[in-house]
């Protein structure tokens, strides 16, 4: 697109972020967060929310009320507000919000992989598939024993096929390579996203590729975490890291390289973003590296609504909600569970 | 009438509930309707609430009720409307009325169930008729011998091990918006491996669920082998498509299904009879109860409202009554107290903070407040202008739309509203522009008889004249006078009437424009001219109006100084200027004549002069020394700005700068001597809402000029005055706008008359 996005973005785009900007305003407030806390019952819970912009969205449902249900519907709520933006897009707005599923499609083939090697059965898999990336061959996903077969067979057709030009392998599916399997999907996931969003140029290049940045860097990070004392090669860990982002190159070769979670920190404090995230971990509220990754994505994505006329508001307003969505299930939880020291643990949206 | 000149008279009200009556005394003050509850637990959360069980009761009966009224409404069925008083029923009748809604909504989920259940089963039923109907079998069947024919020398082959291998068959139907991915991956998954025929069907079927009409693709797939039939089930199972067995002998299958679906259909018939005579209970159940439930909500809802007194024994309420129906209001609470056996008292307490606006109409006044509260409805005690709009609202309209005819319509129209506004049918209609004609029946009656007044006045019906009165000029005279002859007649088709022959010009018409103008070709520009200058009169007065308005706030509320510092500029602003235009109108019409029409001055220009303090040698001054006057007069409205805007938060700094100077000890005092009342409220025992109003108090002493400013702005928009500044804005500001409106009703017709 053209220098100037100011002038034409509006004709096409204006109503929808205009929409967007309303649905984030109506994210929970601080106030908000300290009522949800102080509630005893999960119905407590329900009717402060009916007070805010959920509306009575829990009024149809049976007694009695769990946090799964909750959490269902405020899924469906978001589901039906992305569909409604998805409806009334236009190119290249329309590809932005469908690179957005693909992530949530990426999880869902996985769980469903998952659950066929744990012989489950697809419906109770399907229950806690993300609806937002919900696509019609989902389900036959357990007819494919290795990752050619996936993707001949079943997401030939589906925006997820460019991202498998790199994990066509004739291995069985195991619990590894499944593993293995969403990583370089997530690899070239992102990359694909990434590379979109750089050649779209303007404001949405500029807000979206340090979120999309980041977010590499924090998988790279998490991948690195989880690798720790598993049987996955320095060089196998070392493909499975998305190939842009701060650390790109040097840090992620030193990542490569890492043993432990002291040799990552060391590495990380070359950077200097991330190293206060890095010193935060473990201080007051014994946060964890999750925890401090999540507080600077909604950090990001907050700033995001700051820039005007780019698409990086859908990202972030959709990242937000989901933020919020596990912040009222996280409290919803802890009331439940009647666990309530940590229930102020939960990631506040500014 | 009294009580329209301004709102009522509002009086905190304190109740003390005793716990045993307070739901009825609540219930009884809902059904009355004279007060209204301030929110004493604002502080605490909707959750925290005293009540907040009871409502939560009130809520599941409510989800009920959804769905009770969900399915009559799926039935295709009308709730009737709830007959007679229903008052909030006692609270032990929420049992009586849970258990029976509960029951009934039991009833008809079972009966729901068992129906969908049926349901489903014959659209399963039906969909395999179908699926064995769509004759698939010929072409599979010829498949299948060709398939046969080429593989015989292959399957003769003894002892082979293909010698079990044989076409399997699977059947089903799947949505349409589905076949072509279905189709694609069996194909993909199953490398070709099958042979798949899709069809649609010709006769679509009842969802089972929605009852509305789907069409169904089918589908029949042979395959060999075992592996594949396992794919092709999950596939298929993933697709969620119905599979049916697929047999040889389907005549005697289908024949078989037939009955099967009979015998069904049968049994959902029962059932749906019986279904609809649970919806019948349901409609006469439900309008009731739902009106009760909701005021039982409510009832509780505006309990949560009041605090405990300290022994628990009552409830305190705080309540905003009109004095007026004080006597009602105990009465009331005596009442519906003495039932149980208690007394609920109600007293009159002070009160600091400013009562809500209370002014009571009737059918015919509600339509003009309406006009009035558009534009802001006024403080407390405030003037309230909808008394006089009944006269000038209906009258400017007139102004603009003066036509016997249309006026006679118009108020045609609004009569047969007004006599037949009674009817049920009326008040019932839901269209939305009809409501909004009716709500305004009685304005709409008033414009049309003031269209038919000021429509004389035009001398105008349906865009022609009508001569009542002879009129008072004279052609006879003029042709008499100035010896048009037949030839100059013949030649003319213009002929002027010059009123200064005598005998032309006998004297004016007795009412209104005369009839001769119509013939006349200058007759728009003479009654544009008209028209403009009568709504400046108009608009002027009628600011003039709203102006002397605004005084009877100043002394009701005991603001002398904004009399000097804001009637007086405004009125001079107003008069200096626009009222002595009026002036020039009046002035020229009375001593201009036609005798020297010649040399009449234009009062435009002197007007545009008058700002520019310039004279034009042409114009002829009205009378001596008028430039003198007119620059005195508009140094003078000039001067007055700076006083309207300055004067006021001027006044109110000094007035504060004095007051601070006194000692501090003595501030508070002062100011609980200013308020002249002790606080009585509940909410001064310590509640924070009170708290947070006393800083706020604090603050404003501390800042005073931002305050006091903007607190003199809040008061310049005070509704009074911004009633009559808008009219000044409607009517002269921009001030020819009635003229060209009224010239504008009259143009099209005229043009389209002389076509």
């Amino acid at each position: 697109m053209l220098e100037g996005a100011e002038l034409y973005f509006n004709v096409d785009h204006g109503y929808l972020e205009g929409l967007v900007r309303g649905c984030k305003a109506s994210l929970l407030t601080q106030q908000d967060y300290i009522n949800l806390v102080q509630c005893e019952t999960l119905e407590d819970l329900k009717i402060h929310l009916q007070t805010t912009d959920y509306g009575n969205f829990l009024a149809n449902q049976t007694n009695p009320l769990t946090v799964s249900k909750i959490d269902t519907e405020m899924r469906k709520r978001l589901c039906g507000e992305f569909e409604y933006f998805r409806n009334h897009s236009l190119e290249p707005l329309s590809t932005f919000l469908t690179y957005m599923t693909c992530s949530y499609m990426i999880d869902n083939v996985i769980l469903l992989m998952n659950g066929a090697l744990q012989k489950k059965s697809v419906k109770e898999i399907l229950v806690k598939c993300h609806p937002l990336g919900r696509f019609t061959e989902m389900e036959a996903v357990n007819i494919a024993e290795t990752p050619s077969d996936l993707f001949n067979a079943i997401l030939v057709e589906t925006p997820l096929a460019p991202f498998f030009q790199d994990c066509m392998s004739e291995n069985a599916l195991d619990e590894l390579n499944i593993e293995l399997l969403r990583n370089k999907l997530y690899k070239s996931y992102l990359e694909t996203f990434y590379k979109f969003c750089k050649n779209h140029g303007d404001v949405t290049a500029e807000v979206m590729c340090p979120i999309l940045e980041f977010e590499a860097d924090r998988r790279a990070f998490i991948i690195t975490l989880n690798s720790f004392g598993t049987e996955l090669s320095k060089e196998d860990r070392e493909t499975l890291y998305p190939a842009f982002g701060k650390l790109y190159p040097e840090g992620l070769r030193l990542l490569a390289q890492a043993e432990d979670f002291d040799q990552m920190k060391t590495i990380a404090d070359h950077y200097e973003v991330y190293k206060p995230l890095f010193e935060a971990i473990g201080g007051n509220g014994g946060k964890t590296l999750e925890d401090v990754f999540y507080e600077r994505e909604v950090q990001m994505n907050v700033l995001a609504f700051n820039r005007q006329f780019h698409y990086g508001v859908f990202y972030a307003y959709v990242k937000l909600k989901e933020q919020e969505m596990r912040n009222i299930v996280w409290i919803a939880e802890c009331i439940s569970q009647r666990h309530r020291t940590k229930i102020n643990s939960y990631i506040p949206i500014l | 009438m009294g009580s329209m000149f301004r709102s009522e008279e509002v009086a905190l009200v304190q109740l003390f509930l005793p716990t045993a009556a307070a739901y009825t005394c609540v219930s009884r003050l809902g059904e009355l309707g004279l007060v209204e509850f301030r929110d004493l637990n604002a502080s605490v959360s909707a959750f925290q609430r005293r009540f907040v069980v009871d409502v939560r009761r009130c809520e599941e009966l409510e989800k009920t009720f959804t769905f009770l009224q969900e399915e009559v409404q799926r039935a295709g069925l009308v709730l009737p409307p709830p007959e007679g008083r229903l008052p909030a029923p006692p609270p032990r009748d929420l049992l009586r009325i849970q258990e029976e809604t509960e029951r009934l909504a039991q009833e008809l989920r079972d009966v729901r169930g068992n129906q969908q259940a049926l349901r489903v089963q014959l659209h399963q039923l039906q969909l395999h008729a179908a699926v064995l109907g769509q004759g698939h079998s010929p072409q599979l069947a010829a498949t299948h011998t060709y398939g046969a024919s080429e593989r015989t020398p292959l399957l003769q082959a003894p002892g082979g091990p293909h010698q079990d291998l044989r076409v399997n068959f699977v059947a089903g139907a799947v949505e349409p918006h589905k076949a072509p991915a279905l189709e694609r991956l069996l194909w993909r998954a199953c490398r070709g491996f099958l042979i798949a025929s899709f069809r649609e069907l010709e006769r679509p079927l009842e969802h089972p669920v929605t009852g509305e009409p789907a069409t169904w693709m089918t589908f029949l797939i042979s395959y060999w082998g075992e592996q594949i039939g396992q794919k092709i089930r999950k596939i298929t199972d993933c697709f969620h498509c119905h599979i049916f067995p697929f047999l040889e002998q389907e005549e005697a299958r289908r024949a078989a299904l037939q009955q099967q679906s009979q015998e069904l259909q049968e049994v959902l018939g029962e059932t749906e009879r019986f279904l609809s005579q649970v919806l019948g209970r349901v409609q006469q159940l439900l309008p009731p109860a739902q009106v009760q439930v909701r005021k039982m909500k409510a009832v509780y809802l505006a309990l949560n409202q009041c605090s405990m007194s300290t022994t628990h024994k009552c409830l305190i309420a705080e309540t905003w009554c009109a004095a007026r129906d004080l006597p009602a209001l105990q009465e009331a609470l005596r009442d519906s107290s003495m039932e149980e056996g208690v007394s609920a008292v109600a007293h009159r307490i002070p009160s600091r903070d400013m009562p809500p606006t209370l002014i009571r109409t009737n059918r015919f006044t509600a339509s003009f407040q309406g006009i009035v509260d558009a534009y802001g409805v006024g403080r407390y005690q405030e003037v309230n202008p909808a008394p006089y709009t009944i006269v000038t609202f209906p009258f400017l309209f007139a102004v603009m739309f003066g036509d016997v005819g249309h006026g006679l319509l118009m108020f045609l129209f609004a009569l047969a509203m007004v006599l037949a506004e009674n009817r049920p049918a009326m008040k019932a209609a839901q269209n939305e522009i009809w409501q909004t004609f009716f709500g305004g029946r009685y304005l709409l009656l008033l414009m049309g008889l003031f269209s038919v007044y000021t429509g004389f006045i035009y001398n105008e019906c349906f865009s022609r004249a009508s001569s009542i009165f002879p009129s008072g000029w004279s052609v006879a005279a003029m042709a008499n006078q100035s010896g048009w002859s037949d030839a100059f007649l013949a030649q003319h088709t213009m002929l002027t009437l010059d009123p200064n022959v005598t005998g032309v010009f006998l004297g004016p018409y007795p009412f209104g424009i005369d009839p001769i103008w119509s013939l006349a070709a200058n007759h728009l520009s003479f009654l544009n001219s008209f028209k403009m200058k009568m709504s400046v009169i108009l608009g002027v007065v009628h600011m003039a109006f709203g102006v002397v308005l605004g005084v009877f706030n100043h002394m009701h509320f005991g603001q002398r100084h904004r009399l000097l510092l804001e009637t007086l500029p405004e009125l001079t602003f107003l008069l200096g200027l626009f009222g002595y235009l009026v002036f020039l109108v009046i002035y020229k019409w009375l001593r201009v004549s036609a005798t020297n029409a010649a040399s009449a001055p234009s009062i435009l220009i002197h007007f545009i002069n008058m700002f520019l303090f310039s004279h034009s040698p042409t114009n002829r001054p009205l009378y001596p020394r008028q430039e003198v006057v007119q620059a005195m007069l508009v140094v003078l409205a000039l001067a007055m700005v700076p006083v309207l805007l300055l004067g006021t938060p001027l006044h109110l700094l000094h007035r504060h700068r004095r007051r601070r100077r006194r000692p501090t000890g003595r501030k508070q005092e002062d100011k609980a001597g200013l308020l002249g009342l002790p606080d009585a409220s509940v909410n001064c025992w310590g509640s924070d809402e009170e708290k947070a109003g006393g800083l706020e108090d604090e603050q404003e002493a501390e800042e005073p000029t931002v305050n006091v400013q903007v607190e003199s702005f809040h008061r310049r928009t005070q509704p009074v005055h911004r009633h009559c500044s808008q009219e000044t804005c409607l009517s002269s500001i921009p001030r020819r706008s009635l003229g060209p409106l009224a010239v504008g009703h009259r143009q099209p017709l005229t043009q389209f008359l002389s076509l």
